[in-house]
């Protein structure tokens, strides 16, 4: 039980909020209700998944708000040019994967620190779309797009699909394939990964890519819930994952975390800003909750954390 | 000699840089190469400046402080409050925010320090922490005015009608901090505890307390920050600093600090500052849209990180922490005339898509939109770019990437400097602009406002479209009208900051009161105008207050969100109206989940900017005058000072199709 000390204050403080939501207000545990939800947190919770490898490797990614923007204008001029909605998803998953790989091959081969990196294409890649779009939107799309066609109850039960497999895979993976152990490793000692056999640098590179591949695909995949683009979309994305994955137990410095606390930290961030609306508390102190939950989480981590290593070093 | 001055191979090259770039701005930017320009520069430096000097010891302990930004947001409303609504005299004011700073500060140092929590996952919490207290307690709307002008002289003045006041504080500080960095004890504890920490430990230093001081430190001079930024603008508002903590970050690593950490200078942060301020001033005053400074910088990072490298090692494959091996100026050098190259080909590229190479005796007019991605102003910048074309004047669009006080003055700043003929704002914030368009005025350029005004004596004519209480009459109206038997209403506002939002709320809040009583405004959420979050925030709504029978959404892109996500829940029952364009809401319009919306024609208005820049700058427009011939606009009617464009268009689905913007 001990393990999980991190994920289960993760859920506690859920089932707080929860109860407490059950209690006072009414309308908020309805399949409408939660189906919103999980529909408006699918792309912060694919870009997490991501996000928790690269802080696993003690890295950090903060470019990928702009890379979705990139991925989501992409999503709509491929299809507006008349490709199939597939061809445009897998077009704008490309280009986030070839994004992502920019930043780990600079991270991995160059070592050139991960902050700097993102942060230099976070700024060139929002402000040469700016450029580029002038700030048009995307519109003129194909009927078939919104939905690939299909009805809101379908398109919901296919993003649960997508989003359950894709936590599965990366949990398991994470555990138990050998690249998600040499993710652990690489994050808790490079060098000593490194004396093991392990290539650190093609771990640290396949963080990014694959970071970069999940943003472009939820790009895609929020695009097409709707009959047009913006061109500023994904701005924040970068500070909500990464609170996110901290908030779900990962330590920044890598070597430690979990999917599951991940998946808990986006839940909880996520039903923060609707728990207000719904308990009748202004928006406007939306960010100071946010902000305190972020503290809060981060000090119990750490303090269960120093007892956990005194009982046995997992 | 360098080596006796303990200046690096680093910072001679950043010099070199910066001298270049001096040199090629003089060449290509007009009136870049004056004592003015010169000053104003700084002046727009120090409160950045102030966070860099502070930012640079903690990154070379390998630490970060993401929530400077904010905690300027925290102080500046903190300050505004003590002032306007405590009534407690300036000097405590400052005293009082100071403290604020070491509390805020303090706090980020007991979490890093105290609880050995990573810098990181803290100053983020914190930067989320303070902006919200800054925002719950001004409820994003008030901004804090009318300071005496011996405060404002700080922030606004000069001495001998050249040195910018707050210039001698940056000194200071800088000086006290160079002392403490580079000159005692604890300054080489620093470096050594960037460069191994837990060998630091063991060689006796107090790592806990050193990084304790420097988080506290970092708080203190981010309320002075705050202050004198205060002072500057004018006034106190939430969002005041936001992005502060990239930008001087983004300085700092330019002037060669490591994030790895134990390694950088304040010289060379400091370097890093000038270079980027003086980029961003010679691109404003060539009239190079402000996008590319984002995508230069972001070059300008990449390959300084990566000159960094392959300097101080030769090699690309080393690990973190290895001693150097050899020193290449030389690469620095290639570099930076690599990075020239780059630079003038992007620049002549930009000069040419912005239309703005010309020769000749031209009029040049000068139009800022609040925010250059916003739909309504890019529709509106058709229109401008018709009337240029039509008059044979050069137009320069140009605004803050995103809605930002600050940058409005510094691009004013920047045309008075490069002498345009006329300037048009639409006005973000009526009390930070003032200042900086009455300075316009006195140098003889005509200032006309369009979209919002500014105040009274600081612009010859106002581009009124429509007045606050006439659009928030229309709105409140046309929802009284949909909901005939009265009920609950929510807003979904742009950001909660706008002051032009903020305005029509409390107008129609007004109207409600005085003329439709059976309407209850239910809920007002932000959308930060993102079309997604205003999608997400009113499905919030409809579930919380199943009651809400009618949505007003006041930002462009909120309409299509609020309207698709009325649309998925499929509840025939609520309406959407707002303030939007047709482009983006003509489905909506059609498909009945859109009622109406109104707005003027956008593309008439920014015709109008031009024009009226135009017929003021060459003195055609008369005093008195009581009506005014505005190309195929017509005649249009002035009252006062005021050129009214005409009254709102209500656009339902009968009309949508013959609009075209």
């Amino acid at each position: 039980m001990k393990a999980y000390a991190r994920e289960l204050a993760v859920a506690a403080t859920i089932l707080l909020v929860l109860a407490l939501l059950a209690a006072t207000t009414h309308g908020f545990f309805t399949v409408d209700n939660l189906s919103d939800l999980f529909l408006a947190n699918v792309p912060v919770l694919i870009v997490s998944l991501g996000m928790t490898l690269i802080i696993l490797t003690g890295q950090i990614d903060i470019s990928v708000g702009s890379v979705f923007a990139v991925c989501s204008i992409v999503t709509g001029v491929a299809a507006r040019a008349g490709l199939p909605v597939l061809v445009a998803m897998l077009i704008a998953s490309v280009v986030g994967a070839l994004l992502g790989s920019f930043n780990g091959a600079l991270v991995a081969w160059m070592r050139m620190p991960s902050i700097v990196v993102t942060l230099a294409s976070m700024v060139a890649i929002r402000d040469g779309l700016r450029w580029q779009t002038q700030g048009a939107w995307v519109g003129d799309l194909p009927a078939s797009f919104q939905r690939f066609g299909l009805s809101q109850t379908a398109y919901t039960i296919l993003m649960l699909v997508v989003a359950v497999l894709l936590i599965v895979f990366f949990a398991v993976g994470l555990r138990y394939f050998r690249g998600g152990r040499n993710i652990f490793a690489t994050g808790s000692n490079e060098a000593a990964a490194r004396i093991l056999g392990i290539d650190t640098n093609r771990v640290l590179f396949s963080v990014f890519a694959i970071t970069g591949l999940l943003t472009g695909f939820s790009a895609a995949l929020n695009a097409v819930r709707f009959n047009q683009i913006p061109s500023n979309s994904g701005i924040g994305l970068e500070l909500k994952t990464i609170a996110a994955v901290a908030v779900g137990g990962a330590t920044i410095t890598g070597g430690s975390g979990t999917i599951a606390g991940t998946v808990l930290g986006v839940v909880l961030l996520g039903i923060i800003g609707p728990a207000l609306t719904f308990l009748g508390v202004s928006a406007y102190w939306e960010h100071a909750i946010q902000g305190l939950i972020i503290l809060a989480a981060v000090s119990v981590n750490v303090l269960s954390h120093y007892r956990r290593r005194q009982v046995s070093h997992a | 000699m360098l080596r006796r001055l303990h200046i690096s191979a680093a910072e001679v090259a950043l010099v070199a840089a910066l001298v270049l770039e001096c040199i090629y701005f003089s060449i290509a930017a007009p009136s870049f190469a004056t004592w003015g320009n010169f000053f104003e520069i700084i002046r727009f430096s120090v409160e950045l400046g102030l966070l860099v000097i502070a930012l640079t010891p903690i990154l070379i302990t390998g630490g970060i402080d993401l929530s400077v930004g904010s905690a300027i947001g925290m102080t500046a409303v903190l300050f505004g409050t003590m002032w306007h609504d405590g009534h407690l005299p300036i000097a405590a004011c400052v005293a009082l925010s100071l403290l604020l700073g070491l509390v805020a500060g303090g706090l980020n140092a007991l979490l890093i320090a105290g609880l050995r929590l990573p810098p990181l996952i803290v100053t983020l919490g914190t930067f989320s922490l303070y902006r919200g207290i800054a925002e719950g307690i001004t409820h994003g709307a008030v901004s804090f005015t009318g300071y005496p002008a011996g405060f404002l002289h700080l922030g606004q003045g000069y001495f001998w009608k050249l040195i910018p006041v707050q210039l001698p504080i940056l000194i200071v500080v800088l000086a006290a901090y160079t002392i403490l960095l580079h000159k005692s004890v604890i300054g080489r504890s620093i470096y050594a505890i960037g460069f191994n920490a837990e060998g630091a430990r063991y060689a006796g230093i107090p790592v806990r307390k050193r990084l304790a001081l420097l988080y506290v430190l970092s708080g203190i001079i981010a309320s002075l920050a705050a202050v004198i930024y205060v002072a500057h603008l004018g006034l106190a508002k939430s969002d005041l600093g936001t992005g502060y903590e990239l930008q001087a970050i983004t300085a700092v690593v330019v002037g060669g600090v490591s994030v790895f950490g134990g390694r950088g200078t304040l010289l060379g942060s400091m370097l890093g500052l000038f270079f980027l301020s003086v980029l961003q001033n010679g691109m404003h005053l060539m009239a190079l849209p402000s996008e590319l400074t984002g995508v230069l910088i972001g070059v300008l990072l990449l390959a300084i990180v990566a000159v960094d490298r392959l300097r101080s090692t030769g090699t690309f494959k080393v690990t973190a922490g290895e001693t150097p091996l050899r020193k290449r100026p030389a690469f620095a050098l290639a570099a930076v005339v690599a990075l020239g190259v780059v630079c003038t080909l992007l620049f002549h590229a930009a000069g040419h898509r912005n239309g703005t190479v010309a020769a000749g005796h031209r009029l040049t007019i000068a139009v800022m939109p609040k925010a250059k991605g916003d739909p309504y102003f890019i529709s509106a910048r058709a229109g401008a770019e018709e009337a240029a074309k039509e008059l044979g004047v050069d137009l320069i669009w140009d605004g803050p990437t995103s809605l930002d006080a600050s940058q409005q003055n510094e691009l004013v700043e920047n045309w008075i400097t490069r002498g345009v003929d006329a300037i048009v704002v639409a006005v973000e914030n009526k009390g930070s602009i003032s200042t900086v368009l009455r300075k316009a005025r006195a140098h003889g350029i005509p200032v006309l406002t369009w979209d919002a005004d500014a105040e009274l004596n600081a612009r010859d004519y106002f581009l009124n479209q429509a007045t606050p209480v006439g659009i928030a009459n229309a709105l409140t109206d046309e929802g009284a009208r949909l909901l005939p038997n009265g009920g609950q209403f929510a807003i979904v506002t742009g950001a909660l900051s706008a002051e032009n939002q903020n305005e029509w709320i409390a107008d129609i809040k007004k109207r409600v009161a005085s003329n439709h009583p059976n309407l209850q405004l239910a809920t007002i959420q932000p959308s930060d105008d993102d079309r997604d979050k205003a999608f997400n925030q009113t499905q919030v709504i409809l579930k919380a207050y199943p009651q809400v029978k009618l949505i007003i959404a006041i930002s462009a892109p909120a309409v299509p969100g609020a309207a698709e996500a009325v649309a998925q829940s499929g509840r025939i029952d609520v309406k959407v109206i707002g303030l939007s364009l047709p482009s983006i809401c003509r489905t909506y319009l059609h498909d009945g989940s859109v009622q109406t919306i109104f707005l003027w024609n956008t593309q008439d208005l920014g015709y109008l900017t031009v024009y009226a820049g135009a017929l003021k700058a060459e003195k055609k427009i008369q005093a008195g005058a009581n009506s005014v011939h505005v190309g195929r606009l017509g005649n249009l009617e002035i009252s006062g000072s005021e050129i009214i464009l005409g009254k709102p268009l209500l656009i339902d689905k009968n009309n949508v199709d013959s609009l075209h913007f």
